[in-house]
Parts: C-alpha cells; structure tokens; sequence
C-alpha cells in the first residue's frame, strides 16, 4: 500500500526544497480548521475525529518541515522506502561518526562552551550541504543508493545535534 | 450541537444568545476568576470587592471557609487550614514526604496512592481541598453573571504532568464545572498580553507563582500562539522564598527547627511580609518570638539567588528546546506575584536582554488569558477562527522496555493533538501476555520518570520470541491528557486505557466525593440533569437543522437524510416527556446517524480553507 502524502495533505507538489516560512503559514492555516478547540462545544465523536485529524496534521508538518524526515517520506512516495534498522555500508561515514564523537568526549571533558559553539556550528554546515547533495540527486533513480545513505547521514547528524544540546543542558548545571 | 461549530465565522445560529464561560486561574497562593464582558476581558470580584481568592481552605466540624478568612486562621488552626493545595495535586505519599518538613498536615493513605489530609472533616484529598477553592469562584461568577456556567477554561502550568493535570480536571467536575479546555498558563498570559498589543514573533513567558515556576517560548502569528517550547519546575515558586528567610530565621537565631505547626505557620507568614516589603523597602525588621532581626535586601537576594539561578537554567533549556537564541526573543511577559521581587526582574532582563513586561498586573494576567479563551471557546467571539492555541506536551512520553529503561514514544515539546506509534515484540517463546508500562520523564532510567499508569495486553497467540508485533499508540489530546492501546497485529488482540494516573483518585474516591458534593447541594439534581439534556437535545436539534439547510442537499443521499430527520422527531418528542435518561439516549442516536455528515462537512470545509491559494503562494 502507497503512503498517503503529506504534501497532498498541505496540497503542495511534493518537493525536497521547501519554504519553510510558508510552510509554517499553510500549517497555522490548516491548523484553524482542524484543532480541536474549533469544535469544543461539540459531541464526542466530532471532537474525537478532530483530535485525529489534528494529530495527522501536526505529525505531517513535523515530518515536512524536518530534512531528513522529509527526504525518508520522499522516498517512501516513490516505493522507495527504506529500512532504517538495516545494516549501514558506508565506511566512509562510519569513520567520521567516530571522529565527530570522538571530539565531542573531548569537547565535555575540557567543558569547552566555545569549543562546543564552533562544533554545532560545523555540524549545521555539514547538515545544509547533506541537504544540498541529496536536492540534487534523489529524483534520479540511478542514484538511489546514494540519496539512501545521505538520508542516513542526516539522520545521524540530527542525533549528533540531540547529543550536543544534552551535553550544552549538562554542563549548564 | 454537532455541526454547530462549522457553521462559516459570522453566522452562527444563535447569533444573540450569549455563553457564560469564565477563566479560572487556580493558583498555588492566590485564585481567580475572570470573564469577558461586551468584548473586555474583566477579573471578577466578590461582595466585598476583592478579587483575588487566597487559595486556603479551612474545615470546621460544619462549615467550610475559603479565602481570606481561612488564610487569616491559618496560624492559628494550621492542621486544618489547608494552604499551597496545588503542590499536592497528582502527587503521591512518597513525593508529599519530600515537602513533609514543609507542610505541617497529618497525610494519611487513601484508596489510590493519593495522600489525604486528616481533619475534622475527616480525610480530605487535594481534589477535594480544590475543589472547594473552585466552588467559590464558581458561585462568585454565577452571581456576578447571573446564570449559571456553560463551562470554564483552567489554567494549569505548563510543566504539570498527566497526573496533575487530571488531578486539576477532577477537581473541576467535583465543583460542578464543565471544563471546556485547561489551559497551560504561560499560553494564557500571552493571549492576554498578544491580543493586547497584536505582537508578532517570538516572546517568553516567565511565571513565577507561589508555587510552581513555567518558562515557555511562543511565536505568535496572526492569531495563532504556538508553544515552541515550555520548561520548568514543578517545586520552585514564590514560597520558596518564605522558606529561605524562614530557615535564615531560624539560623540567625537560638530557635529550634522543630517548630510546631501553628508557629511554623507564623514564621512563614512573616516571611512573606518579609518579602514583599523588600520589592519596596531596603531593610525590614523580622520578629519572631522573643528574636528580632534586620533583613537587607541585599542578604534576601543572596537568600533566593540559587532559586533564580534554577529559573534561569529552565530558561536556556526552554531556549534551546525551542532552537531560538536569547536575543531573538523580542517581548518577556511576567507573569506570577515572585516576579515583583526586583532581583527577579533584573536577572530576567539580562537573560533576555531586554526589559521584561509588566504593565498587566502579574496576578491577574493568567486568569484574563483564561478568560478570552473561554469566550472563544463557548462561540461567544465572532472572530474566534482567528485565534488558535497550539500548545505543547511538557514532559516525554514512554514506556517501560527491557532492563528497566524507559523508550521515548513522544518527545517533550511535541505539539498537540498527537498520535504516535511504535512496534514492540515478545521476548519469550510462547509468550501470551504483554505488560504495557507508561511513563512520562527525561530520563532514562524508568525510576527516574513518573509511572502514569501499567495495562496488561492478554491473548497473544503463541509465536516464537520476536514474531509477535504488538503495536502501542499514544494519544494526546488538546488538554495534555493521554490515552493508550496496544494491539497484537497478527490476531488483533486489543487492549486500551485512558490513563488513570497511579496518583489519582480511585473510581470509588471520586464516586463518593460526588455523592457528597451533591447532597450538600441546594439545588435538586433530577432537575437540574434534565434541564441540562434538554439544553443539549435543543442545541443540537438546531444545530443539525441548520447544517441540513446549508449542506443537507450537497452531502447527503435521501436515505440519510431521512434517517436523521427521523432521529430529529424522535429526540423532539422525547424533549416534550421530559425523561432526562431518554433524552440522553436519542441525544445519542441523533449524534450517531450525523456522524458521517459530520465528518463530510469538515472534510468540505478545510477544502474550502485550502482552496483560493494557489500553488505559487505556497511555494514561494
């Protein structure tokens, strides 16, 4: 079974380069007609079925306004979905992750605030050109390895990006 | 009343009647409420004149007071002169112990792990000592607006878990409220202040209660408030402060700690004079027993400097939750008595880099943002399809996994309504049952998180370890409250619960304070239920009547709409016999046959939302 769009649902053509701020806009829009409180003084089954709609359309914007969601949903339209328990083949990468956690030890042994400030820094410009690469190649299915393992490297850096923020949140105490 | 809400902004169909909905800020030290008359929003006072309701009940063997005269008994009856109830709300015994040195009450175990208080009324849970508070302003409100309530907005803090927002919704249906919506206060303090000065961007609030300290960050945008973020800490407030000076008493003094109740109560009454005259006054003589003491403002800053530091940290984590920098942030709005203390104001505006604001005075903001989205919810705004509060989840939501670790199922600072699922399987062979254990929390070890609630999913068919797949869902709803199933995929074996947190009130505690709430209440309850259903049956039969003028001809084949204009006939005669439980019934039936109707007419009026933007208008 194809996955229902989240593109359908904000009624834009589906597409990798978004703008975000317009994206947001559609979002509040659609979201003035479907939340709940829109229907507070209704019954049960109309204020339930506008609980699930409500869910639908702020998991949809969560996915659309995220890169690396939005690309696994790209693909995922196409019948291209990725299993994203599998193994990773991508040794190349492999060893960055272990350089980039390497000094991330290193970073919070040393309670380096500004050493961390340059590393999220970096690990922004390598976000925007994972996004830039996989713009250009994921409608060409010739290179659908290649957009599967940029996904995965956006996916690894957002964690990268979670595990930074808790350490910020650690030494902060 | 189905389809009345989807009627187009402007035309409702009862476009004079106007709902009586108030906001109710139920607060740790101080309650109010508010309600908007001809378009202004207005704090209501009582007979006397005052507005704020100290949030203290007193039991006596056969009266109850609230307010100021059982604030003013405290010292003096401190055992059963409940203060600060909303530090007890959705807590266990075990969490009541941590404040225990604090709160001089006698706790006792009730059915639930729900701590009571002993008093001459007999035990007393912190649902009941609220509710109490909220019968008050109830009453005061009814008077004021000379009917009775169609429903009430609730504030809570942000930070409130499951447990203490279900604890805040219990307390309300015992004093006869119907809860329209509970509202996190920070967001209510931004309607108040954003639909005050049409702000545009991102703003802050910073509320500092008596008992609770709410940090969130909002953007706003034409109308709609989106919670970015929200942060906190549910034990961190204004008596804090009273403690700090309380214990700098004691210290400077040969005054022993194991003071008695009554004298702890004085003390800390002192204290509070202490520090509210510090926000004006440099120096303040303390007295306490046969000890007297200078207090600099200068030794009462250093005093609470590590409770401000706490509130600071919260800030940066909501900041960065938010992904927004502190500069970004364009408004600050106080919010909470604590935040007249000068200390808190400055070390606010060097966060933030800016000058914090305060023109709305900080104790009643919350309750005026309660009370604007009351009217917009009651359908009292004409223009309420331009106002939206996009609130968020405060804590994460999880559930109990191998070795004792809690797996995230929705992070904190999702935005809600959320539904979100995840795939588990057995890890035995032959394994039939599955225990479903739901937690909320940061942190990894399941000790470390609050147990909202544990559910056993039974009949699984018997598969080798790993081949079942049980699928778990979590459900937010708008007021923060969470339901969860769990289905086997292959047998479709279900279970479900709407979480009844391990600290809340047992079916049995509730149905007993109901009963008696209800034979202390004038007014005759058949009466009043069937006037109620024939209120609903009215609303709906109109409500359906005019959907079936506008769409009954575009949406509906002649079998359907001749089945609900049958169910239409029928609740109209049930109306004129006057049985409440029949009424009920065909309220029900009608509901059910427009469903679908119902959900057609939504569909047809986001595609009207949608359409007259092109694409290039989305795009751009």
């Amino acid at each position: 079974m194809a996955p229902s769009s989240y593109f359908a649902l904000f009624d834009i053509p589906p597409a990798f380069d978004l703008d975000l701020a317009a994206l947001g806009d559609r979002y509040r829009a659609l979201a003035k007609d479907t939340h709940p409180d829109r229907y507070a003084d209704t019954d049960d089954a109309t204020r339930r079925q506008a609980v699930q709609r409500s869910a639908s359309l702020n998991e949809a914007y969560q996915v659309l306004k995220t890169p690396a969601l939005r690309a696994h949903h790209l693909l995922a339209l196409q019948g291209r979905a990725m299993d994203l328990e599998a193994t990773i083949q991508d040794p190349e990468f492999l060893m960055q992750q272990l350089a980039w956690r390497e000094e991330l030890e290193a970073l919070q042994e040393a309670v380096d605030l500004s050493g961390i400030s340059a590393f999220k820094k970096r690990l922004y410009n390598t976000q925007q050109d994972l996004a830039e690469a996989f713009s250009a190649c994921w409608q060409d299915a010739a290179q659908s390895a290649k957009a599967e393992r940029l996904i995965r490297r956006m996916q690894f850096l957002d964690k990268l990006s979670q595990q930074v923020r808790q350490l910020e949140e650690r030494l902060d105490d | 009343m189905a389809l009345l809400q989807i009627s187009e902004p402007g035309q409702s169909a009862q476009p004079h009647q106007h709902r009586l909905a108030v906001g109710i800020d139920l607060g740790t030290t101080n309650s109010l409420v508010a309600t908007v008359r001809s378009g202004v929003p207005e704090t209501l006072a009582d007979v006397q004149g005052e507005v704020i309701l100290p949030s203290v009940v007193r039991y006596l063997p056969e009266e109850i007071w609230v307010g100021q005269a059982a604030k003013n008994s405290a010292a003096q009856d401190p055992l059963n002169t409940i203060v600060s109830v909303k530090r007890l709300m959705g807590r266990g015994l075990a969490d009541v112990q941590q404040l225990g040195t604090q709160m001089p009450y006698h706790f006792v175990a009730g059915g639930s792990q729900m701590p009571f208080i002993e008093t001459v009324q007999g035990p007393k849970s912190p649902v009941e000592v609220s509710a109490d508070i909220l019968r008050v302003l109830r009453q005061r409100a009814e008077d004021a607006l000379g009917g009775s309530l169609t429903g009430a907005v609730i504030t809570v803090p942000a930070y409130f878990d499951d447990a203490q927002r279900q604890a805040t919704k219990d307390a309300a249906t015992l004093a006869g409220l119907n809860v329209l919506r509970l509202l996190n206060e920070p967001t209510a303090a931004a309607v108040a202040y954003g639909l005050d000065t049409q702000a545009e961007g991102v703003i802050a609030v910073y509320d500092l209660g008596g008992g609770t300290f709410d940090i969130s960050i909002l953007r706003l945008s034409k109308g709609v408030f989106e919670v970015m973020a929200t942060g906190g800490d549910s034990a961190l407030g204004g008596d804090d402060f009273d403690h700090a000076i309380a214990d700098w008493v004691i210290k400077n003094s040969s005054i022993s700690a194991n003071l008695s109740p009554a004298e702890q109560r004085t003390l800390l009454d002192r204290a509070c004079r202490a520090k509210e005259q510090l926000s004006q006054e440099q120096q303040v003589v303390l007295q306490f027993g046969d000890w007297r003491g200078d207090l600099t403002r200068i030794t009462f800053e250093t005093l609470i400097e590590p409770l401000i530091s706490r509130s600071l940290k919260a800030c940066r984590r909501a900041l960065r939750d938010a992904e927004v920098e502190a500069q970004e942030v364009q408004a600050v709005v106080m919010v909470g008595g604590s935040t007249r203390v000068p200390k808190v104001r400055q070390a606010v505006a060097e966060l933030f880099d800016t000058e914090p604001l305060t023109n709305i005075d900080p104790d009643k903001v919350v309750a005026i943002g309660a009370a604007i989205q009351a009217d917009a919810l009651a359908g009292n705004r004409q223009d309420d399809g331009d106002m939206l509060l996009l609130d968020v989840i405060p804590l994460s939501l999880g559930l109990e996994t191998m070795g004792g670790l809690m797996e995230k199922i929705i992070p904190r600072n999702t935005t809600i309504p959320v539904a979100r699922a995840q795939e588990f399987t057995t890890y035995k062979d032959g394994q039939t049952a599955m225990m479903i254990h739901v937690l909320q929390g940061e942190r990894d070890l399941i000790s470390d998180c609050r147990s909202l609630a544990r559910f056993e999913l039974r009949g699984i068919p018997p598969m080798v370890a790993g081949a079942a797949k049980i699928r778990v869902t979590f459900q937010v709803d708008a007021d923060g409250l969470l339901s969860v199933s769990a289905r086997e995929q292959s047998s479709g074996v279900e279970a479900s619960i709407q979480i009844k947190p391990s600290y809340g009130l047992t079916d049995a505690e509730i149905a007993r304070m109901l009963e008696e709430s209800l034979t202390r209440a004038t007014e005759d309850k058949n009466a009043r239920t069937l006037r109620e259903q024939q209120v609903d049956a009215w609303r709906l039969l109109e409500a359906v009547d005019s959907a079936l003028t506008t769409d009954g001809e575009r949406l509906l084949n002649a079998n359907e709409r001749e089945s609900i204009e049958a169910a239409m006939l029928r609740l109209r005669a049930a109306v004129d016999e006057q049985d409440a439980g029949v009424i009920e019934q065909r309220i029900k039936h009608l509901s059910q046959v427009t469903d679908a109707f119902a959900a057609r007419r939504m569909d047809d009026s986001i595609q009207k939302a949608l359409a007259g933007k092109n694409l290039d208008e989305i795009e751009t």
